[in-house]
């Protein structure tokens, strides 16, 4: 027990430093993710089919390659290219744009899950197009995407840890702990502290979206 | 049988989906201050032709003119008809996300431009004629299916409307709720309200409305009072259908 507090009293810095990196790498990936998840779900809802077909074809590439494979593209194919990406670039829009096509298949599906009857319904007050999305479609939406939207958050987080383990693209949680764990051996104190960190990051979200589900949430 | 003085002329409509024609050369004229009862089995085409009056459907033939226009197929003008048109529907669809205040003033706000205070006043006054001033706060999945329709009724009505559409208003409702529902529509009957209701409560037909319109198969089959129609229809259909509904 003794041990396990050492370790981290001693390597506190490194610990530290690595949670804050594994933070801002979530919370620059989280922006592009809605950024361009929002907007590629828009497409994929869009009343003119080609739109729609663009927004597919982003979903299924990014959807349908594992990470990793983005990851090597983004960094060493770019690179190889002559593309000068830098490494932390590399790593949020990987990241970011993987998790975006996630994000924007919950938006296609809390835009469907808005029912023809609440869009009848603006109509028959006399609302234009444009005003039933604003008052009715896109509010209501936005809450039922919430809980989804908790959900792809942590698996985010939990899929940034691939960036400092496979390339050491940043000097993340997982690749401090690599690195504490090869100058002392106790890799299972170590790896302890390094997974309550991402229990940490986790757990926060989970509680976060649980509050703000409790305020939004549209009971039908 | 189109003359002036119509709120609401159909002129020989006809409608399909796909390949099945749903209306069939409907002819049909409206007052302002009559209440109509469009009766008729399911499918018939009761609820499309409703829908075609406000502009939710489009129609492929014929003419419906309200106040004397054309109902637009698309374009700004169908958005200021339907502002004129109330309606309520089989499932209330009341915003799932607002308040029962914020349901019955969104459109006068929005649409009309109401300051805020004057429409939560409309709205507060609109909660007490419908019977339920203590549920503006509430949020439409708290209520009743039969609070939730009356809330509904309240929707329109805030628009002030020259004509409801209620489309089967009591179908999805439990049996002890049907009642308050027809209530407030049978005040607002009274109260001279032009209404156009798609119904099988056949005791709101005999008693409340001016007029029926039995309609089968995308056709009115027979049209008149419902003293006449109830008690000697003249086509058999009609016949088979008041027999029906008035033994089960």
């Amino acid at each position: 027990m003794s041990e396990l507090w050492e370790v981290l009293v001693r390597h506190f810095p490194e610990f530290r430093s690595g949670f804050l990196v594994t933070l801002q790498l979530v919370a620059v990936s989280f922006a592009i993710a809605i950024g361009v998840g929002l907007f590629v779900g828009a497409l994929r809802v869009a009343p003119v089919r080609w739109i729609r077909w663009l927004g597919g074809l982003y979903v299924e590439f990014f959807r349908n390659v594992p990470l990793l494979v983005l990851l090597s593209i983004a960094y060493l194919g770019l690179r190889r290219a002559g593309i000068p990406i830098g490494p932390w670039v590399a790593a949020t829009a990987s990241l970011g744009l993987y998790t975006a096509a996630y994000v924007a298949e919950t938006v296609r599906s809390g835009v469907f899950a808005v029912g023809k009857g609440q869009i009848d319904a603006g109509l028959a007050l006399g609302f234009t197009y444009g005003r039933v999305l604003s008052q009715i479609v896109i509010p209501q939406a936005v809450r039922s995407v919430i809980p989804p939207l908790g959900s792809l958050i942590i698996a985010m987080i939990k899929n940034s840890a691939i960036i400092g383990a496979v390339f050491a693209l940043a000097d993340d949680l997982l690749k401090e702990a690599r690195l504490i764990g090869s100058a002392t051996f106790q890799y299972n104190e170590v790896f302890f502290w390094a997974a309550i960190g991402y229990l940490l990051l986790t757990v926060s979200v989970t509680f976060a979206i649980r509050a703000i589900e409790r305020r939004l949430v549209v009971r039908r | 049988m189109t003359s002036n003085g119509h709120l609401i002329e159909i002129e020989n409509v006809s409608k399909s989906f796909g390949s099945h024609l749903v209306l069939d050369g409907i002819d049909l004229a409206i007052s302002t201050g009559e209440a109509v009862v469009i009766a008729g089995p399911s499918g018939s085409g009761k609820s499309t032709l409703l829908r075609c009056i406000n502009g939710l459907e489009t129609i492929d033939e014929g003419d419906i003119r309200f106040d004397g226009h054309s109902v637009p197929g698309a374009g700004k003008d169908v958005f200021r008809l339907r502002a004129e048109i109330g309606m309520v529907f089989q499932s209330f669809n009341l915003f799932a996300h607002k308040s029962v205040l914020q349901n019955i003033t969104l459109g006068p706000i929005k649409v009309k431009g109401l300051s805020e205070s004057d429409a939560n006043g409309l709205a507060r006054d609109l909660l007490e004629r419908v019977g339920i001033p203590e549920k503006a706060d509430d949020f439409p999945a708290d209520l009743s299916g039969g609070q939730q329709q009356r809330v509904a009724i309240a929707r329109a009505l805030a628009m002030e409307p020259k004509l409801i559409l209620f489309d089967e208003p009591t179908s999805a409702l439990d049996p002890e709720m049907i009642r308050e529902v027809l209530d407030v529509m049978r005040d607002l009957a009274h109260d001279g309200m032009t209404m156009i209701v798609v119904t099988h409560e056949m005791g709101f037909a005999r008693e409340v409305c001016d007029r029926i319109a039995f309609v089968d198969e995308g056709r009115i089959v027979e049209e008149g009072e419902p003293k006449a129609f109830f008690e000697g229809a003249k086509s058999q259909r009609a016949k088979d259908f008041v027999d029906k509904i008035l033994r089960h």
